[in-house]
């Protein structure tokens, strides 16, 4: 989890701004509750007294706060698989007259470092390939239904079909994949990795067997052995299964079917996946890859994972702004003025007390981080625990937020969320309560007491 | 008389309400010695009230200066004032002002947690002033668990707990009945006594003002003693306490 939460945090500026003020909440709660417990207490007690309106300002905010952190968990997914990452930056071959892309098996050779028809324009002068046998991988697409009478999300099963030697070094978020799982895919030619969700579908467990009717290859219905399950995270209803098994599945149905082949025998490879490592790389390859007559009968385009998935959801565009550059922020601005108004009534309500505090010798900013103390605690700790609550409720009910779009079936929420609850519950606790503060602080004694008397 | 350890010189105090400036003393004058315990009376509107907020650093006057202790009040800054008043000046209300929040204990320990003494000498302090007001017993109750008189012991004990070189109360029995009157203003007689405190009483109550060594009047914005008072004929001598406590 915590290797997640670094790799979160190093990955997005928002996540590392929110561990910014999350360690900062933390170390100044720390230092305010060491260097004046009592008045922390009295903050505590002070938030007590109304507990009604404690209890409801708190909700309001973590109901927000709950909004927000769903929301931004599918921002955040986009944003990330979206934007191109310098370091890692993969090729994605494709057909180029279709989507979803269907290409000959064969385009695979030509672009396979390993293979003898890999093409001569990708070796350099000196004799090298521009990348090697471990930045190579093709996908197909096998999905398939353990019930053909019920077809539903639980028994639907979506296959990478690809080779099990591919995994550990092509497959995002995979690269730490125990190679004993590899292993034992490659010792069972119908074995099979599922996420851990699929397995609970199926109510089946690791060494048992099932059985798929195709849905989008008909007539080829394969049974699979379970080897292993996939990590948690990304890929949890998703599932992997061998090129090999997929490719003789074809021949198979040649035989049952007196030579004749599949419709779609020669349309079975969807994606090539090539890592060229930089941008001069991408041109490169890309230009040759685009160029090479090999190609011509059908013809690809290249492209890197984030333009891809950025086209596939263009649709959605509009979508996304409004839901980072409207709601989220207006969601912010109500949960700031939902703190506003709950401080300023509880000010108004003890200005006496404000007083009597100064007339007992508490300095105006004593005063004012009182005020800012209950704001902010109950602001962090609704946030928080809002958070928390979004994290559990959709991770662990559905392994995210079931908010189907295209292939992403679900969207985990990273574990970062919880760094965002408690960094927007006290920045806009913070926001919310700096006037009415100010206000405490600037009691005047003397007028309070000549209204009081 | 012993040495003076407040001094007030021509200080003067005005108000701007609705346009209109009202000045509510007018080059007043004060002197008081250690120790002593001084009643300040005078109708209302007086500005009895405005006169105890600038002694104890809660206003500042227009002209003139509040010396208490050796220190010039009035030309302090308000962080200054506030850590001034924890060490220098108790202050007794009239509805008691406790916390409502915080036990009787909590209430008095309130302005020891803004010094630099131990807990465990904080705790023997506020465990005396509580002694001090016969509290002891209900040290754990809340404000709105004690009776008026009970809450303004608490509020006394609050005031003497950092040991103050001034106690100022303002209408101290105001707010409470008869009998709870008397206990308080016994209590404060024995504290100004036993523990030689300087204690300045506002009130409008004459037998509040009966328990003090001397007493001012303040009128149009200045001060006069009972004995002027009477001279000018703003006071008749059969109502003066004095002759109340003779007759």
């Amino acid at each position: 989890m915590f290797t997640r939460l670094y790799e979160q945090i190093a990955a997005d500026p928002i996540n590392l701004a929110a561990a910014i003020i999350t360690l900062i909440v933390l170390v100044a709660g720390a230092a305010y509750i060491v260097t004046y417990p009592r008045l922390f207490m009295l903050g505590l007690k002070n938030l007590r007294r109304h507990f009604l309106r404690t209890a409801l300002t708190s909700a309001a905010i973590g109901v927000l706060a709950f909004m927000i952190t769903t929301i931004w968990t599918i921002i955040f997914f986009i944003d990330l698989i979206t934007v191109e990452r310098s370091k890692d930056l993969k090729i994605i071959v494709t057909y180029r007259w279709s989507v979803p892309s269907q290409m000959p098996i064969t385009h695979a050779d030509y672009l396979n470092p390993a293979s003898s028809q890999f093409l001569p324009e990708l070796v350099d002068a000196q004799g090298n390939k521009l990348y090697g046998p471990n930045d190579f991988m093709t996908w197909s697409f096998y999905g398939g239904t353990t019930d053909p009478a019920k077809i539903t999300p639980d028994t639907l099963i979506l296959f990478f079909v690809m080779e099990p030697e591919q995994i550990i070094p092509m497959m995002d978020d995979l690269g730490d994949l125990d190679p004993k799982l590899v292993e034992a895919l490659k010792d069972k030619p119908q074995g099979c990795l599922l996420g851990t969700d699929k397995l609970k579908a199926l109510d089946k467990k690791v060494g048992e067997r099932f059985k798929l009717t195709s849905i989008n290859y008909k007539g080829i219905d394969l049974e699979f052995e379970i080897v292993g399950v996939l990590p948690d995270g990304r890929y949890n209803a998703s599932a992997i299964m061998r090129m090999d098994y997929f490719n003789k599945s074809f021949e198979q149905y040649a035989r049952a079917n007196n030579g004749r082949a599949h419709p779609l025998a020669n349309k079975r490879l969807n994606l090539i996946w090539l890592r060229v490592g930089d941008r001069d790389k991408f041109d490169q390859i890309g230009s040759i890859v685009m160029k090479s007559p090999r190609f011509s009968n059908f013809p690809v385009k290249v492209e890197t994972a984030s333009s891809l998935v950025g086209s596939f959801l263009d649709a959605y565009r509009d979508i996304f702004l409004a839901m980072k550059f409207v709601i989220v922020p207006g969601m912010l601005v109500i949960m700031a003025l939902v703190m506003a108004n709950a401080i300023s009534i509880t000010v108004r309500e003890r200005r006496g007390e404000m007083a009597v505090m100064k007339v007992l010798g508490y300095r105006p900013n004593q005063v004012f981080l009182l005020i800012v103390g209950e704001a902010v605690f109950v602001g962090a700790v609704a946030g928080l625990l809002a958070a928390g609550a979004t994290f559990a409720f959709f991770n662990l009910r559905w392994g995210g937020i079931p908010f189907r779009i295209g292939f992403f079936p679900v969207f985990r929420i990273p574990e970062a969320a919880l760094m965002w609850g408690l960094a927007i519950g006290t920045l806009t606790a913070l926001a919310g309560c700096l006037i009415p503060a100010w206000t405490a602080r600037s009691v005047k004694v003397s007028e309070v007491f000549s209204k009081v008397a | 008389m012993a040495e003076p350890i407040m001094h007030i010189r021509n200080v003067v105090k005005s108000f701007t309400r609705g346009g209109e400036e009202i000045t509510v003393l007018r080059n007043l004058n004060l002197e008081v010695a250690e120790g002593e315990f001084l009643g300040i009376m005078g109708p209302s509107g007086s500005g009895k009230t405005t006169l105890l907020n600038l002694i104890a650093g809660l206003d500042k006057p227009n002209r003139g200066e509040v010396w208490i202790g050796g220190r010039c009040v009035s030309t302090m800054t308000e962080s200054q004032l506030a850590a001034w008043r924890t060490r220098n000046i108790g202050f007794i209300f009239q509805f008691y002002h406790l916390l409502p929040v915080l036990t009787a204990y909590e209430n008095v320990e309130l302005p020891l947690l803004l010094l630099p003494i131990s807990s465990q000498k904080r705790r023997d302090q506020v465990l005396n002033a509580l002694d001090l007001v016969g509290l002891s017993d209900r040290m754990y109750h809340r404000p709105g668990q004690l009776s008026g008189g009970q809450q303004q012991r608490v509020g006394i004990a609050r005031a003497i707990v950092t040991d103050p070189t001034l106690i100022v109360a303002d209408e101290p029995t105001g707010d409470l009945d008869a009998r709870s009157a008397v206990e308080i203003l016994n209590l404060m007689g024995e504290l100004q006594k036993g523990l030689n405190k300087t204690i300045l009483l506002v009130t409008h109550d004459p037998r509040a003002a009966e328990r003090t060594q001397r007493i001012v009047h303040l009128e149009k914005g200045q001060l006069l003693e009972s004995e002027e008072m009477q001279a000018a004929g703003l006071m008749a001598p059969s109502d003066s306490f004095q002759a109340k406590a003779q007759g």
